[in-house]
């Protein structure tokens, strides 16, 4: 392990100031929107993360808003240079994920500085913490925008990290969407339910930030042990109060309870990742808690979706397009690279491929529309090698000149859809139903070489010699850059 | 103690929505005295009407993607429901 690593959010927070990519706000600020309109405005105009000092009628607790929301503070939290390229982080990001896990390891709670403050009985009251209003229009105060759900297979005991987003209901009650096809969902719906049976949960607000982005990404591997191929060390756990589950230890505020089978309650409408507020209010999952525990002066973590580019897409777009990679890596597909576009609120993949073979466009989007990451996006464009798959120009311009109208868009029925899909019709949304879409950007292979168009641009269609003279001499020509 | 408020979510044409007789729904306490507790969630059977004077509380509509409606109704609430099964409660 040659990097730093941030054992907790505070380290963090600490990392982002000393790299100009954190804003201290020292005045007070209401959780009744007012918090949540000055995250969407820092995650629209690309800006330092905020750091709430003080959050009106909860003195002592304190908020970090759009943590991840660039890959700048991504490369941060990886212990990487702030100004490592989407490649270089990408490229770290695989080399870490990519081997052995890193199994957990647990500490006593003495050592577990989430186990300062515990509530439990009536005292466990989801009031007591500071759940922000984020957008006017919200179903109700969603505490749990940048969180992780901790849960536990009942046959296999493996564990499942992910974020499920968390509106209170009352005092002892929260709901939330959680799809059949999501790993949770699968848990839940398919083995809790039957049984009827309760399911414990934590939910765990303000960890680390590399354990925050374990939880958004779609690995096979238990997060817990991804987190610590990310970190290059083991994640310290403690166990719960009330079950049999493990959290990080250095969390700001772990909620333990238990998930209601056959027991929905209205939840949303709620600012989604999409851009829109699209999902319908409807019955959703219940979570019933039992214990809140929580740091000293804790500090909750803010995520506000909406229009790009929020911390949601950003690690999203990042771990499907990678997971993605590694799949079609895995199958001997000659990828160039695999890059979701962030501003497509992780519904467009780019491939990059040699077409050394007929139809690799269409073997490609097979494999990725049939794997587990296929709910979550739509649109695949494949593109040859001379396109940099991280220049959205190159990409618009490929899509825009290569792809044919007909052949080469293949069109997908019936997929897994999510209620989310501003697309979807209102129907479909209801039963996650969707459709998916492969653009192919790549000429046909039995084109006479002859007929092939040329790209007519400065690194294509000029001698090198001729490119090192005039670049050799461009300042003298009067240019600046 | 005066006008307390609440809002709740429709699903369906308010117009279609039955005035002066009990129903269930849930609503969410606007005007909480500790205002920790705002947008506190409750299930409740109430008598609603679209008339804002008709009844002692003020009830805020929004639709189903949290569009607020202009001019508020009003509410009684008789008496709050408890959904939980034993237990979970």
């Amino acid at each position: 392990m040659s990097h730093p690593v941030y054992k907790d959010n505070r380290e963090f927070i600490k990392a982002l100031e000393a790299n100009n990519e954190l804003v201290t706000v020292q005045q007070e600020v209401d959780w009744d929107l007012e918090m949540g309109a000055i995250v969407r405005r820092v995650c629209e105009k690309k800006l330092a993360a905020p750091y709430f000092k003080k959050i009106k009628d909860y003195p002592g607790f304190e908020a970090l808003g759009a943590p991840l929301a660039t890959y700048s503070r991504l490369a941060i939290a990886m212990g990487m240079n702030p100004k490592a390229s989407v490649p270089e982080i990408s490229d770290e990001y695989v080399r870490r994920t990519t081997g052995n896990p890193i199994p957990s390891i647990l500490v006593d709670c003495k050592n577990a500085p989430c186990k300062e403050n515990i509530l439990s009985g009536k005292d466990a009251d989801l009031f007591k913490l500071p759940g922000p209003m984020v957008h006017d229009g919200d179903g109700g105060r969603y505490l749990c925008t940048w969180h992780f759900v901790v849960a536990k297979d009942p046959d296999t005991g493996m564990i499942n990290w992910g974020m499920y987003r968390q509106m209170v209901f009352d005092e002892k009650t929260m709901v939330g969407p959680v799809l059949p096809f999501s790993d949770m969902g699968k848990m839940f719906y398919g083995k809790y339910v039957p049984r009827n049976k309760p399911m414990p949960f934590a939910t765990v607000i303000g960890c680390d930030p590399l354990s925050g982005v374990a939880a958004c990404a779609p690995s096979p591997i238990p997060e817990d042990q991804f987190t610590g191929m990310l970190m290059g060390k083991p994640v310290e756990l403690v166990k719960c109060e009330t079950c049999d589950l493990e959290v990080p230890a250095h969390a700001e505020i772990i909620i333990e309870g238990e998930v209601i089978p056959n027991l929905w309650i209205e939840e949303a409408p709620f600012g989604e990742y999409t851009g829109y507020r699209t999902s319908p209010r409807e019955p959703r999952t219940v979570y019933r808690i039992k214990a809140i525990t929580y740091r000293n002066q804790p500090i909750i973590t803010v995520s506000n979706m909406g229009i790009p580019t929020d911390e949601g897409q950003l690690l999203r777009s990042f771990s499907l397009g990678l997971e993605m990679r590694k799949l079609l890596e895995s199958q001997g597909i000659p990828i160039t690279g695999v890059y979701m576009l962030p501003e497509s609120t992780h519904h467009m993949v780019v491939v990059g491929v040699r077409p050394i073979y007929s139809n690799i466009a269409t073997q490609i989007a097979n494999l990725v529309f049939g794997s587990k990451l296929s709910p979550w996006f739509q649109m695949v464009i494949v593109v040859d090698e001379e396109t940099d798959i991280y220049n959205k120009d190159e990409v618009i311009h490929a899509l825009a000149t290569k792809c044919h109208p007909i052949r080469g868009i293949r069109k997908y029925e019936h997929a897994v859809g999510t209620p989310l899909y501003p697309f979807a019709d209102p129907e479909d949304r209801k039963w996650s139903r969707g459709a998916q879409v492969l653009f192919d950007c790549t000429f046909p292979l039995d084109w006479p070489k002859a007929d092939l168009p040329i790209k007519v641009s400065f690194n294509k269609v000029y001698p090198k010699e001729i490119q090192d003279k005039v670049l050799k001499n461009w300042k003298n020509y009067g240019f600046r850059d | 103690m005066g006008t307390k408020e609440y809002d709740t979510f429709l699903l369906t044409d308010p117009m279609t929505v039955p005035e002066e007789q009990e129903m269930d729904l849930i609503v969410r306490d606007l005007t909480p005295v500790d205002r920790r507790y705002k947008y506190r969630s409750a299930y409740v059977t109430a008598l609603l009407s679209k008339s804002e004077s008709k009844y002692p509380d003020r009830l805020w509509i929004r639709l189903g993607r949290g569009q607020l409606q202009e001019k508020p109704w009003s509410i009684k609430i008789i008496k709050e429901l408890n959904k939980f099964p034993k237990g979970s409660e």
